[in-house]
């Protein structure tokens, strides 16, 4: 009963490590996890690469999903400029709006057979009298389309010489390139005569 | 304290290497995002918002938005349509392949397949690139979130709930103004079953004196005040709506391209 006491209350002296080595399963634990860690980040960290979110793993595989700038694609890219820009006026189905623009289905500036005088009304501007559809309009247009590239230009036009039933075929960069190296530095907006003395 | 250096110096080392990773890494990696172009394109994104639509993101901030709704959307995969564009000379053997072909749905290698496959036989075809995903397929979004979207907010609303749905679209997916105010007004009466609070403190019902206020709000059947009276949107209530209305996810940049 004593000796009980006695060892309850006064236990033996302070535990102490001893200096033994790591455990091998450990060692063998971690470097298991470290590459299971490094296969992670190599798929998943895209190497710190700004550019690069999930689900692509790299910036190669990224490159690869850019779209292609096909026919079908340029068209889309026109119609998302052309609802931006020139739809406000315009109208997304292409109408008009009275009093506010005149409709750009069936016209015939649009549907001539070259794009030259197309090109020329959204990069100088548009003032004055002009016939559309047998209908006369007297309005003016700002040149909403001098600050757009020739690339996107050329893809507006595109788009709207070939939607609502228009079929007067694509304009390529390089048409409006050579449009706008004609006009200056500072074209002054055309009327319907000066419109019409181009050639088509 | 026994070997006060040694934990000092360990306890700094822990912390030095968590700031690394948590702060140094991504200012590193994120810190010089600037303005970009759109895919295949030469305007610029983002612009900045419109003034009353940034006045709107503080009272976004102030009303706690951020704390039922998310503005970040997550993108799982990427996946390929290949779309025919032209018949050729002879469509109607395009025309027999094509309807053997699976031509949605699919991965970028067999896309390009599938692509050569129709060239060959004298058609023409181009490759749609889509984003996929639960988010993609609710509609909020056409791509993930990168950080371009959030380049002119400040502070940005990224969120870390959804009891209310995402929010990065909302501008497209309800582009009615009038939608946005009732719904603010009364969720309830545009979105059924809808849990959101109503803010009504954010408009003023009052009496209609002569002619109705222009810009009172238009509410469904069933709906609104009563009769004799009209709500009208206090300017933080419009600020909002304008806020809620730039928020778009529509436009492909590099990080996260999609065929528009």
């Amino acid at each position: 009963m004593n000796h009980e006491l006695k060892s309850s209350t006064q236990p033996d002296a302070e535990p102490t490590a001893s200096r033994s080595t790591v455990p091998m399963w450990i060692v063998v634990l971690l470097l298991v996890l470290l590459f299971l860690g490094g296969v992670y980040f190599d798929h998943h960290s895209g190497w710190f690469d700004a550019q690069v979110y999930q689900p692509y793993a790299s910036a190669e595989e990224l490159d690869a999903y850019q779209p292609k700038s096909g026919a079908a694609a340029m068209l889309a890219q026109g119609k998302r400029t052309y609802d931006m820009i020139c739809g406000v006026c315009h109208g997304p189905d292409g109408m008009g709006k009275p009093n506010q623009a005149p409709p750009l289905a069936g016209s015939e500036w649009v549907n001539a057979k070259g794009f030259a005088r197309l090109a020329h009304i959204p990069l100088t501007g548009l003032n004055g009298p002009l016939e559309v559809e047998g209908k006369d309009w007297n309005l003016s247009m700002a040149p909403m389309g001098a600050a757009l590239s020739d690339a996107d230009l050329a893809n507006v036009l595109s788009y709207i010489r070939e939607s609502w039933g228009n079929k007067a075929g694509p304009v390529t960069a390089d048409d409006i390139k050579s449009v706008r190296a004609a006009l200056g530095a500072r074209p002054q907006p055309l009327n319907e005569q000066q419109l019409k003395a181009l050639a088509e | 304290m026994k070997n006060g250096a040694a934990v000092f110096l360990a306890v700094f080392i822990a912390l030095g290497l968590s700031w690394c990773g948590f702060v140094l890494a991504p200012i590193h990696q994120l810190g010089g995002v600037k303005q970009t172009t759109v895919l295949n394109s030469s305007e610029l994104y983002p612009i900045g918002r419109p003034g009353d639509a940034n006045s709107g993101l503080q009272v976004y901030r102030a009303n706690g938005c951020a704390a039922c709704h998310t503005e970040q959307v997550r993108q799982t995969g990427v996946a390929c349509d290949v779309v025919l564009t032209g018949a050729g000379k002879n469509p109607e053997a395009v025309s027999n392949l094509v309807s053997t072909l699976k031509l949605d749905g699919l991965a970028k290698e067999v896309a390009e397949a599938m692509s050569d496959k129709i060239t060959a036989a004298g058609g023409k075809a181009e490759i749609h690139i889509f984003a996929t995903g639960p988010d993609i397929r609710r509609g909020w979004g056409m791509r993930q979130s990168v950080a371009e979207d959030y380049l002119y907010d400040y502070p940005v609303q990224l969120g870390s709930l959804r009891v209310g749905p995402d929010l990065s679209n909302i501008g497209m997916r309800e582009p009615d103004l009038n939608w946005q105010l009732v719904h603010l007004y009364a969720p309830a009466a545009e979105a059924k079953g809808s849990t959101m609070p109503p803010f009504g403190y954010l408009f003023e019902v009052r009496k209609i004196g002569g002619a109705p206020a222009p810009d009172a709000l238009v509410f469904p059947k069933g709906s609104g005040p009563p009769a004799g009276y009209e709500v009208v949107p206090k300017p933080e209530a419009r600020e909002l709506a304008a806020y809620l209305l730039s928020l778009r996810l529509n436009v492909p940049v590099y990080d996260a391209p999609f065929t528009p």
